[in-house]
């Protein structure tokens, strides 16, 4: 018998996902009778999925080893902020994007190093990064910006380019990259280990800390990544309300992907797949002309029914192959 | 003619002369002795402890503890629970750092930071509880602490990393499908996984906590042979072990610990069972079960017809009578427990029918069963019966709370008493009600799981394994413990896999065997052979032959 790194779990939920998000395109498809093409959705999906899954991939890591990070938005939301601070004060867009590059990973970092020296779960770290990076941004801009009311205005469409033009490349690249790591790498392994057991690995002589700190090292790249395209796609950054309850929708889309959320278990793929998955869904909430009002609570209630129905036929397939 | 004689024989004197010293500099790799000391055979420890001593919170958990290990030898540690084995091997393989004392490791004083150090010196663990990641292949659970083999362009090269952890588990001919999941094995392939990546690392000292709890009799042989094997090739290793039988056969020296100190070492060639027993617990110890088999029984309190569960057990029947002990013998697997919880209530039953005193009794849950006069007391006590952090006094006091409660609450005085009451009559062992269970010993801690529910005057007590990893002092005290509850008109179902236990503990003995009943034992057919026999579902074919 021949098996990958994939458990039976997830290739199980891998596929139900894969099948769901075809057939989700398929009702796309049936409901645009009236005007729209279906590769306009298509385009479109690029730039809205690709900050979710881009996030989720780094999220991925991180719940790999057992921890979480809540701060995620307010991460974007510091990134957004730096970024909107250097497009008014004249700097080009290369260092602008930099910027705010580094300004996510580097917060990603710190969230590592506090989880590591300080000896707190992770969830009570972020939990509190969450609120204070979003004051802070908020702090920021009020310094900086002579008569900040409220938002930042990015008129300039140059600024726009990751997150309108290239957002489906960055998407694909960086997606790509992140399924071949996961298969050929030793890291995410690492992670997994750590999520699995904290004592085995210190007993194995490896340095739970160190696996701990590399897995913030990644997500932070993979949300800076995510950031670029969130605040190069809208006009106006408003740090008070920009990526509110992002992290929710991120961990939303890990969840569903199969990942463990304790740790110890988990795909990236799956993470794509389920981020896909709440969109598509969002998407025929839409088109079906579904009341907004009832969107959310309809998407919940998917959420719960796939994750059900998928556990209840791998508990009868187990019960089955344990009878024969 | 004499002349050059004599000057040959001086110049080869100063040759040697010369080799031996400067040898005398020289490390011999295989043994880590100096060269002149191997010319010699003078025996260097290869480990020695000096004054080694560790504390847990104003507990001493090891008091200066003189200890050495040769290369190649085996040396047995012993000693009851709670008596500093864990401690020790903690220290040794850097997990804990000693409060005072010298570790020379090869004749160098050393100091372990982490577990990493400790293997980078050469001392490999087997830890009692496995060390492992459940999601992670065998291949990945086996090399993860080392580098992996890599494709020109950095990638893991998946295939050679199994093919290497295939080919160091045939080196001890094992042959474990290592793309399985961690978690998807037996826990005698896990254990043996653990034992083949230790034994792979290449140590100069191998230390083994009782490495052969879930083997079988043929593994065990093997694991031994292998262990014999390293030795000759000057591997040291420290055998840790409750089974003393294991300790005769395999060691070369053994060392007792008690409360804490090193009370005895000796060759194992002059040491016997009982004097091993004598200094481990400090006095004779009444080898005797302290149950007598009584003639007379109550009604039945406890019925099975027929009762089944798909993929668990099927077609069971057996009845339970007041102030009986019967035992359920089997091997692990044969589905006693499962037929202990779903009489329990937490499984429900596919066909077939229970009877509580008399009365159908289909358990919707465990709280029905433990209000209807039923307890259970599970075979994982530290998952599955106790919260570790919590207090003595609480853990038994939730056993019987609800008894007591007025209005909603708890009230202090009679919880108290109750709580005061219980550890008297159970001689559970602690500084007062309020220390955590985690820190109670495993006899104590079984003890308190009893007086948890003795208090609500259970009828049918269901007991799984209970003497597991317990020491052989408690052990007696949870004997002499059961014996009281069947002489009090109860009836107790006892699963032990303990033979000698389950044999003199019980009046009449069922054998599981997949998941039915094979073999009912009584009076004299009540032998460790016919045990085994039923176990393994031979009984009725080797009586058919015999007769």
């Amino acid at each position: 018998m021949k098996q990958g790194p994939y458990s039976r779990f997830l290739v199980q939920r891998l596929v139900f996902l894969f099948v769901g998000n075809l057939l989700l395109l398929l009702a796309i498809r049936l409901l645009l009778r009236a005007g729209g093409s279906f590769a306009d959705v298509l385009k479109r999906c690029g730039p809205d999925v690709a900050p979710v899954i881009l996030a989720g991939l780094g999220m991925t890591g991180i719940i790999f080893t057992g921890a979480i990070d809540l701060s995620i938005g307010s991460v974007i939301v510091v990134a957004g902020t730096v970024f909107g601070i250097l497009v008014q004060s004249g700097f080009g867009p290369p260092v602008c994007f930099g910027a705010s590059l580094i300004a996510s990973w580097s917060l990603s970092m710190l969230n590592g190093l506090l989880v590591r020296s300080l000896k707190i779960p992770a969830i009570i770290i972020t939990l509190a990064g969450l609120t204070f990076y979003r004051g802070a941004a908020l702090i920021l801009a009020e310094i900086s910006i002579p008569n900040f009311g409220g938002n930042i205005s990015i008129p300039d469409e140059a600024f726009h380019s990751p997150g309108k033009l290239y957002a489906g490349r960055i998407l694909f690249v960086a997606l790509a990259a992140a399924l071949l790591w996961e298969a050929f790498a030793k890291t995410p392994r690492r992670w997994l280990a750590l999520g699995s057991s904290e004592e085995a690995c210190r007993l194995l002589g490896l340095a739970p800390g160190r696996i701990l700190q590399s897995a913030f090292f990644a997500s932070g790249i993979f949300l800076g990544l995510a950031a670029l395209i969130f605040v190069t796609r809208v006009q106006y950054i408003e740090p008070a309300r920009l990526a509110l309850s992002f992290e929710l929708q991120v961990i939303g889309a890990v969840v569903l992907g199969g990942t463990n959320i304790f740790g110890g278990e988990g795909s990236f793929a799956g993470t794509a797949l389920g981020a896909f998955f709440l969109y598509f869904t969002s998407q025929v909430l839409t088109y079906a002309e579904v009341n907004p009002y009832f969107q959310e609570a309809v998407t919940g209630a998917i959420i719960i029914g796939v994750i059900g129905l998928d556990c209840a036929l791998h508990r009868r397939r187990k019960l089955l192959e344990e009878l024969a | 003619m004499t002349r050059s004689f004599g000057h040959q024989l001086q110049r080869s004197i100063l040759f040697l002369a010369s080799a031996i010293f400067l040898c005398s500099f020289r490390k011999i790799p295989s043994t880590g002795l100096r060269g002149l000391r191997y010319f010699c055979a003078v025996p260097v420890p290869l480990l020695k402890l000096d004054a080694v001593e560790k504390s847990f919170a104003g507990v001493q958990a090891l008091k200066l503890i003189q200890l050495e290990i040769a290369a190649g030898e085996i040396l047995g540690l012993i000693g009851e629970n709670g008596a500093g084995k864990s401690t020790l091997i903690n220290i040794l393989s850097g997990v804990h750092a000693p409060d005072g004392g010298v570790i020379a490791w090869q004749q160098q004083s050393v100091k372990f930071n982490s577990p990493h150090d400790a293997l980078a010196a050469g001392i490999a663990t087997i830890h009692q509880e496995l060390a492992f990641f459940g999601h992670l292949s065998v291949a990945e659970n086996m090399l993860l602490g080392e580098p992996w083999p890599r494709r020109c362009w950095r990638g893991v090269n998946w295939n050679q990393l199994h093919a290497e952890a295939e080919r160091r588990l045939a080196h001890f001919e094992l042959s474990i499908p290592t793309r399985r999941f961690f978690n998807e094995l037996s826990s005698a392939q896990k254990q043996e996984v653990a034992i083949a990546r230790a034994l792979s690392r290449q140590a100069r000292l191998l230390i083994l906590d009782e490495p052969t709890a879930s083997l079988s009799e043929s593994e065990v042989e093997r694991l031994f042979a292998h262990l014999q094997r390293l030795r000759h090739a000057g591997v040291a290793i420290l055998y840790v072990s409750h089974r003393l039988d294991e300790i005769v056969k395999l060691t070369d020296r053994v060392a007792v610990l008690r409360d804490g100190e090193l009370v005895a070492t000796y060759p194992t060639a002059e040491a016997d069972v009982n004097r091993m027993v004598r200094d481990m617990v400090g006095r004779p110890l009444d080898q005797v079960y302290p149950h007598k088999r009584r003639g007379a029984f109550g009604s039945p309190l406890l019925e099975l017809k027929a009762a089944t569960r798909a993929g668990m057990f099927r077609d069971i029947s057996f009845s339970v009578r007041g102030g009986e002990i019967v035992g359920l013998a089997g091997l692990v697997g044969a589905g006693r427990s499962e037929l202990a919880r779903a009489v329990y209530g937490l499984y429900s039953l596919d066909s077939g029918e229970m009877r509580l005193n008399g009365k159908p009794w289909s358990p919707r849950n465990s709280h029905q069963s433990v209000t209807s006069g039923l307890v259970y007391i599970p075979e994982e006590r530290k998952r599955q019966g106790l919260v570790l952090d919590h207090s003595v006094g609480a853990s038994i006091s939730i056993g019987f709370s609800d008894l007591l409660t007025r209005w909603g609450l708890v009230p202090h005085a009679a919880e108290t008493r109750r709580v005061e009451r219980a550890l008297e009559s159970f001689a559970i062992r602690t500084t007062g009600p309020a220390q955590a269970v985690g820190t109670l010993s495993g006899g104590n801690q079984q003890k308190t799981i009893l007086a948890r529910w003795l208090d609500r005057y259970p009828q049918i007590i269901i007991l799984d394994e209970p003497t597991r990893g317990v020491d052989v002092g408690a052990k007696t005290e949870i004997h002499a413990l059961i014996d009281r509850l069947a002489g009090e008109g109860r009836a107790v179902l006892l699963i032990s896999s303990d033979l000698p236990e389950v044999l003199g503990m019980s009046d009449r003995l069922l054998v599981m065997h997949r998941g039915s009943i094979s073999t009912e034992l009584r009076g004299d057919d009540m032998t460790q052979e016919n045990v085994i026999l039923a176990a393994s579902g031979l009984y009725q074919e080797a009586k058919g032959t015999d007769r």
